[in-house]
């Protein structure tokens, strides 16, 4: 039966290669009289002039392999330009994307089987897919993907946006209530700078790598665990490794739960962890009103560069404490952070195309990042422990990992672990005053890198 | 050129404490200027009774209205022989 379809498949191509041949010239001599006659023509016709040559069935055949991804994925060719215009090695147009289409495939599962982050890695990953399309250059400046990235990513406004939404989701009441748990979200910080030594003294003295300082300030700022700074801060300083970063960060958010409990239980004793904190008092509407106009007019004054960031992130939570616009503080909830949170998992996603994923740095860059998101958990929890040596009033250590800014998912690891050793002690809205806090203190390390590097 | 790395660490943290010590401080100062000055009208226990009274009454009512409504929707029900 087979063998039957094979034959007449074949006959078939014949006939039409050879019907194909017959009509051809006839087509040309077509094209040729019209031609003559258009050139003849004393006015301006619109009529366009026939560039499509007419060729054997085979040959369109031939021609038409040529463009499939199949073609472009065995055999790569002299001359393919990355998304920066830059020559293509054989193994980043071959191997490199078939590798890539697996990482993006390795997200999709953590994405949706494991739920790391779906909100953005999953978009991210389907970018990352997009990207590494051959022949389409889909993350070229007239793709998708590029259109997108040049709209708002380049330019920083997305992170920005973001931002606002998160500071119209963001309730300062507890950190209020208990203004010295601040200091926590500060300590968290040292993730940053440390790793930032780290990765610079890495490159200096070892031959693998070789990162620029606005590079390791860059991969060093994934220890604040808050991917919109992140992404914001790798933008500006070193956009060749906003991939890898951004995939880094949002994975390590994700794993917080994971990552954070084992250094929290090796900082603390028993009893520290069963330390119980005061009901934290009733915040007035007015205090939570006039907050992030305080905070602002400090950043005014003290470090205008981190404005852009802190800005949106006071003008998202002035709305919505505000309660007069209760409209417009639900669109930036709700509708335009899911929107633009769609754009930028896509704008992120076209940076993770193989020649600029798949180089050394993106492995230095990963294990980089889960030693600052350490080094941060860590110095926020002994910092908590400082804290207790100088004050009456006991805070208990666990809250201090909640430093780092991933609202809130490290505030509920902080309750989860502390329930562990007593079922009644209720850390949650104590760990959310660190946290929102860490959200603060990313804000003026990237605010304190961008005055330095710009 | 290591030693920038270093020397941008120090820097770092110190503006990250230097800002939210003074913003703990400054917030503390305007949380304790609010409350004397602005204090959220606290709720008594004589006001909470006065506040809750009326809406006692109007639950009293309702319920009333209720029993009434379902007694005779039965009766209604009764007449028409379906029970």
């Amino acid at each position: 039966m087979k063998k039957v379809l094979f034959s007449l498949l074949l006959m078939f191509t014949i006939s039409l290669s050879s019907m194909a041949s017959d009509t051809s010239a006839d087509t040309a001599v077509q094209i040729t009289t019209d031609t003559t006659v258009s050139a003849e023509a004393p006015h301006k016709s619109t009529y366009r002039e026939e560039t499509y040559q007419p060729m054997d069935f085979k040959d369109m055949m031939i021609n038409f392999y040529h463009t499939t991804g199949i073609n472009a994925l065995i055999h790569p060719k002299e001359g393919v330009v990355t998304s920066q215009g830059k020559p293509m090695s054989a193994f980043h147009q071959t191997w490199g994307r078939v590798i890539m289409f697996g990482v993006t495939f390795l997200l999709f599962y953590l994405a949706i089987a494991k739920g790391f982050e779906p909100l953005l890695l999953l978009p991210i990953a389907f970018g990352g897919l997009l990207a590494n399309v051959p022949i389409a250059n889909i993350a070229g400046p007239h793709g998708l993907l590029g259109i997108i990235y040049n709209m708002g990513i380049a330019n920083e406004l997305f992170p920005l946006l973001i931002f606002m939404g998160v500071g119209a989701m963001t309730d300062f009441g507890p950190l209020l209530a208990n203004p010295r748990t601040a200091l926590l979200g500060g300590a968290a910080q040292f993730g940053i700078f440390g790793t930032l030594v780290g990765a610079y003294a890495l490159s200096q003295f070892t031959p693998w790598f070789d990162f620029t300082l606005q590079q390791s300030a860059a991969i060093s700022i994934i220890g604040g665990a808050d991917g919109p700074t992140s992404i914001f801060i790798a933008t500006s300083l070193a956009p060749e490794l906003l991939g890898a970063i951004a995939v880094a960060s949002y994975s390590y958010m994700a794993l917080v739960p994971i990552i954070q409990p084992p250094i929290m239980r090796a900082l603390t004793t028993p009893e520290e962890r069963k330390i119980r904190m005061r009901t934290l008092r009733h915040v007035s509407r007015l205090e939570k009103l006039l907050f992030p106009l305080l905070v602002f007019s400090m950043i005014i004054l003290l470090l205008p560069d981190a404005a852009p960031l802190v800005g949106a992130f006071a003008l998202g939570n002035y709305f919505k404490e505000s309660g007069v616009v209760d409209r417009l503080s639900d669109t930036m909830q709700h509708a335009l952070i899911n929107i633009v949170t769609i754009f930028l998992g896509l704008g992120v996603g076209s940076k993770l195309a193989s020649d600029q994923f798949l180089v050394i740095d993106t492995l230095a860059i990963l294990v980089l990042g889960l030693v600052a998101f350490s080094v941060g958990t860590a110095a926020g929890v002994l910092m908590a422990k400082v804290m207790n040596m100088f004050s009456d009033e006991k805070i208990n250590p666990l809250i201090g990992s909640a430093g780092v800014s991933a609202v809130p998912m490290a505030a509920r690891v902080s309750h989860k672990e502390g329930t562990k050793d007593d079922p009644t002690n209720m850390l949650l809205m104590h760990a959310m005053g660190p946290n929102v806090a860490g959200v603060i203190g990313s804000a003026i390390a990237a605010g304190v890198m961008i005055a330095l590097f710009k | 050129m290591f030693f920038e790395s270093i020397k941008i660490m120090f820097l770092g943290m110190g503006t990250v404490f230097l800002f939210l010590t003074t913003m703990v401080y400054m917030t503390k100062i305007m949380s304790k200027l609010i409350l004397r000055y602005f204090p959220e009208a606290s709720k008594t226990p004589a006001s909470a009774s006065q506040s809750i009274a009326p809406t006692q009454k109007i639950n009293e009512n309702a319920k009333i209205a209720a029993i009434l409504a379902a007694l005779q929707h039965h009766h209604a029900l009764e007449q028409e022989g379906k029970i």
